[in-house]
């Protein structure tokens, strides 16, 4: 399977997670995204007509959407992340992966606009942000109360991976993660499946690393 | 007459990203207009007033002041062979100089740049030197030697790479390393960067390397995948403001070029994005 | 309810070997708890290069910075500078720190050398905290105390937060029923709309 990718693209790293966290391996053809603006050019165009980042193609298959790129990847390599247990799980899946949709067009609005300098109205999309940011929180509080961390199912699924980049990365776009106890902790849980790999803006898991050498002598002063 | 922070050259644009319409945007907080005249050329305007503008390493060069001189030299970027790589800009939250400090930093490659500029327990800085060269007035450091695990996209498993840093202007870095296929030979990594507000800038990463393997775009990847890793830390040091003064922050000998960035700094009254009063 | 004492977190948000941000008035704090559990208040500012420690990471119980690593110790004390590995840091790196306590599942935080006691509120715990885009004193006027909300009995704790937003710590009796949780949940988001639009309660 070909990927066009684009390292600093939140949603392309939604398909090189996945693929990590599944162990598979994915031919990477990078795109000049910014400054060159490749994916608007004639040739792209061609194979993506609206002129977007992710494609995935696997002989000719031609996929354009993070979220398809996801479902097609999971069925081919790994069935169990579609979360397709029963109707209910499955619907889940596909309602936070059309969520996802919301967070890339207010988190990624902003942090396009932040970060690369495109246009738009930054208020808008930072309190656009914040309402699907607000959404997530809730729902995710509620997987705890019944023992769970993820979105869709006791166990990671696509659900997750489509979610997880641009809600990591709503800094970028001057919109804070500070406010969202159970968005850090979902955060956590995935930077800790095993397989996982960063992005810019997202750091790894350095806790889990050995310490190098021994540890510090620890100096227990108890307080009072 | 001393030079001031409105003297320098500071890079606004990329020439070959320039359209016919205008780059609204800002130099040291003063609105400031990029576009082409008629004949293609790039023009810089403050207030309807036509600004210097030179066009060097591929990007467009202006100053609101009375420069000394033409924008800096490069003359290792002449030399034949070498892929000249245009990475574009990314606008960060943070003072204009710690974005240079920072990319005059190596202790922070373990941590930031994991398994690629550096890797526990790899995370020895050892001595090296450090001077302010007074017939440039540049601030450089040399013999800077960091084990990296794959210390560019040309190199093959990790190696002991040696540095050079150079500081040619208040708001401009350049560095010099060891290029993994061509030994005796200095990749040239640039940051020059562009002080929008004292708080906001507009990082223009450039490079010269010898690179024959890779696409240009998969350069340009390598170096944004770098350079984004540390924005998340800029965007995160308290105070915003660059400390001048000693005190509020506390180095070790592996911040020998910072302290002497800093004191450079302070010494030249180059303060625009910098807190002279501990706070 | 005053105390000098101010709720920052749930201890449920907060698990063994995590950070995370917090606010004392104006001020930005880490809360960090230790892989054997010690929780911990201090500034969120790294001495060193002024990175926010909230950003770093912890491995048993040093907290260590994300930007260079340096590793401090639960005293606040600098113990490990990687970029040099075999100095022993100066003493006079150290964090400053405030007065961290833990009671009814919520992390309370005061200026250091507090010797009083939080509220005691026997027989809650913490249920959910979110961030209110409204003034802490005009909240707290209108909700804070003990009460009902989503047919739960609870105590809403209001936190001021930097930028005139504030933070409700919504703790519950220990009674309720897990179905009613749902409910609380939802009243909790009503009970923020109604606060963001200035109406009360
Ligand atoms: N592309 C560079 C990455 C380096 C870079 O531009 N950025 C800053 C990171 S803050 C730096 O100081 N780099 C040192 C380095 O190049 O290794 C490389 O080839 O290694
Ligand atoms: S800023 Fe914290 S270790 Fe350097
Ligand atoms: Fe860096």
């Amino acid at each position: 399977m070909i990927l066009y990718d684009y390292v600093l693209s939140p949603s392309c790293y939604k398909v090189r997670l996945l693929a990590s966290l599944l162990g598979t391996g994915l031919d990477l053809r990078p795109v000049d995204f910014h400054p060159g603006a490749e994916h608007h050019g004639p040739e792209f165009r061609a194979l993506n007509p609206a002129g977007t980042i992710p494609v995935l193609t696997d002989a000719r298959l031609v996929l354009t959407e993070s979220g398809a790129i996801l479902t097609y990847l999971a069925a081919v390599k790994a069935p169990e992340w579609l979360g397709h247990d029963d109707p209910a799980m499955q619907a889940r899946v596909a309602n936070w992966l059309a969520f996802s949709q919301r967070l890339t067009a207010s988190a990624g609005g902003a942090r396009l606009h932040d970060m690369l300098g495109f246009s738009g109205d930054i208020d808008t999309l930072r309190a656009q942000a914040t309402d699907a940011l607000r959404e997530l929180e809730a729902a995710i509080h509620a997987r705890r109360r019944r023992g769970g961390i993820f979105l869709a199912a006791d166990r990671p699924t696509i659900a997750d991976i489509a979610c997880f980049p641009y809600a990591a990365l709503a800094p970028d776009g001057g919109v804070s993660l500070d406010p969202y106890p159970s968005i850090r902790l979902w955060m956590r849980a995935i930077r800790a499946l095993p397989g996982f790999i960063e992005m810019p803006g997202i750091h790894r898991l350095h806790e889990q690393m050995p310490e190098p050498g021994p540890m510090p002598d620890v100096v227990r002063k108890e307080s009072a | 007459m001393s030079v001031t922070m409105q003297d320098h050259w500071y890079p606004v644009a990329l020439a070959s990203g320039l359209r016919r319409s205008a780059r609204d945007t800002l130099l040291l907080g003063r609105a400031i207009r990029v576009a082409l005249d008629d004949g293609g050329a790039p023009v810089v305007t403050a207030e309807g007033r036509a600004l210097p503008v030179q066009v060097k390493f591929g990007h467009v060069w202006t100053t609101l002041g009375v420069p000394a001189g033409d924008v800096f030299d490069i003359p290792e970027a002449d030399q034949p062979g070498r892929r000249l790589v245009e990475v574009g800009s990314v606008k960060v939250r943070c003072s204009p100089l710690r974005a240079v400090e920072n990319f005059l930093d190596i202790a922070h490659f373990p941590f930031v740049h994991t398994d690629v500029l550096g890797s526990e327990p790899h995370t020895e800085v050892e001595r090296y030197e450090v001077e302010i060269r007074d017939d440039v007035d540049e601030v450089w450091a040399t013999k800077v030697k960091f084990f990296q695990p794959q210390a560019a996209r040309s190199a093959q498993g990790g190696i002991t790479t040696e540095y050079m840093y150079r500081v040619p202007g208040p708001t401009c870095s350049v560095l010099y390393k060891t290029c993994p296929p061509r030994p005796g030979e200095w990749d040239v990594i640039t940051l020059f960067v562009q002080p929008l507000t004292e708080t906001t800038c507009e990082v223009w990463p450039w490079m010269a390397l010898f690179d024959d393997d890779s696409t240009m775009t998969e350069m340009i990847h390598f170096q944004q995948l770098i350079f984004l890793q540390d924005r998340s830390i800029l965007e995160n040091q308290l105070p915003a403001l660059l400390p001048l003064d000693p005190g509020r922050e506390i180095p070790t000998r592996a911040d020998m070029l910072s302290i002497a960035y800093r004191r450079w700094l302070k010494r030249h009254g180059y303060t625009f994005g910098a807190q002279l009063v501990a706070a | 309810m005053s105390s000098n004492w101010t709720p920052v977190a749930l201890s449920q948000d907060v698990l063994p070997g995590m950070a995370i941000p917090a606010h004392l008035q104006d001020q930005d704090l880490v809360v960090w708890r230790s892989a054997t559990g010690r929780i911990a208040a201090w500034h969120d500012r790294c001495p060193h290069r002024g990175m926010r420690l909230s950003h770093g990471f912890v491995r048993g119980e040093f907290l260590s910075c994300i930007y260079h690593g340096w590793r401090y110790g639960e005293d606040g004390q600098c113990r490990k500078i990687p970029a040099h590995p075999e100095l022993a840091p100066p003493a006079a790196i150290k964090v400053p720190r405030f007065a961290v306590c833990e009671s009814a599942g919520v992390v309370w935080v005061a200026p250091e050398g507090e010797t009083s006691e939080p509220v005691d509120l026997p027989g809650f715990r913490g249920f959910r905290s979110v961030a209110v885009n409204a003034a802490a004193d005009q909240v707290a006027r209108d909700v804070a105390g003990q009460g009902h909300l989503g047919g739960c009995d609870v105590v809403m704790l209001v936190q001021p937060l930097p930028g005139g937003d504030c933070g409700l710590h919504v703790l519950v009796a220990d009674g309720c029923a897990d179905a009613q949780l749902d409910a609380l949940s939802h009243a909790i988001e009503a009970l923020r709309r109604r606060l963001e639009q200035g109406v009360a309660a």
